[in-house]
């Protein structure tokens, strides 16, 4: 699945456009930064409720092309900023990050 | 006979939450351009990144400094903090001292010092109290390590 099927297909905010024709191979649900760098895989959207700065820094360290902030949760400014400038893509959405799984679920993974 | 490749060095304030991962992710690009493989990279961001976080949080501050040569990759990092009470206990998944304020941002998991000790071959910390800490990590490349060009 590209970044851009999951966007073209259910509606999210889109702060930061990022690289969407990039392939995203996973899911990854934390808010503990640490256990973000412990268990993420290259390739996987991160699902969210943090939404400061250092998100960014952790997602460029891990090699994650999408970041997700679920229950209508709205990124800071510096976290928009620092995500357009490493070309991820930054959305929020009004839906549960249950609700969200469930969506990408809908689209699949090429696996 | 081992010969060094790179060899950089950042200094890390101490508080600075905000700015966490600065030169972690720096580190992450000088290692790409020196054209270390990506599961190195990877390794290494992550013990970067923990001990940069350590920095920040617990030590008010210190050094990180990245050798790279024809054989390995060490990460160590120097501070004049208040030291670490018991370095097995601090070793432990999930024990942290830091406060719930720092916690409600995302740090403070618990996990800094384990996720390093997965990622490096060699571990060393040395802590004396009221003087500061030393982290050592290494990596060592293999026949196998493929360097990109």
């Amino acid at each position: 699945m590209k970044i851009n099927t999951l966007l073209s297909k259910f509606t999210f905010q889109v702060f930061s456009k990022g690289d969407q024709q990039r392939e995203l191979t996973g899911v990854v649900i934390a808010d503990l930064l640490s256990f973000v760098m412990g268990q993420a895989n290259p390739g996987e959207v991160w699902l969210t409720v943090q939404n400061h700065l250092n998100v960014a820094a952790v997602a460029v360290l891990k090699e994650i092309p999408m970041i997700i902030l679920p229950s209508g949760r709205i990124p800071s400014t510096d976290l928009i900023q620092r995500c357009i400038a490493e070309n991820i893509t930054l959305c929020s959405s009004s839906r549960t990050s249950y609700d969200i799984c469930i969506m990408i679920n809908e689209v699949g993974f090429d696996r | 006979m081992t010969t060094n490749i790179y060899e950089e060095e950042f200094k890390v304030e101490g508080g600075d939450f905000m700015n966490v991962g600065t030169a972690s992710t720096t580190l992450k690009s000088s290692l790409e351009m020196v054209g270390i493989p990506s599961s190195i990279t990877r390794r290494a961001s992550i013990i970067a990144y923990e001990v940069e976080m350590n920095l920040v949080i617990h030590a008010g501050g210190g050094i990180i400094r990245s050798l790279v040569s024809t054989d390995k990759l060490m990460i160590l990092a120097i501070d004049e903090g208040p030291g670490i009470p018991d370095i097995d206990l601090a070793m432990q998944e999930g024990y942290s001292t830091a406060s719930d304020a720092i916690r409600e941002l995302g740090f403070g998991a618990g996990m800094g010092l384990s996720n390093m000790k997965r990622n490096a071959d060699v571990l060393k910390i040395n802590s004396e109290m009221g003087k500061g800490t030393s982290v050592e990590a290494i990596i060592y490349f293999t026949e196998n390590t493929e360097w990109r060009k």
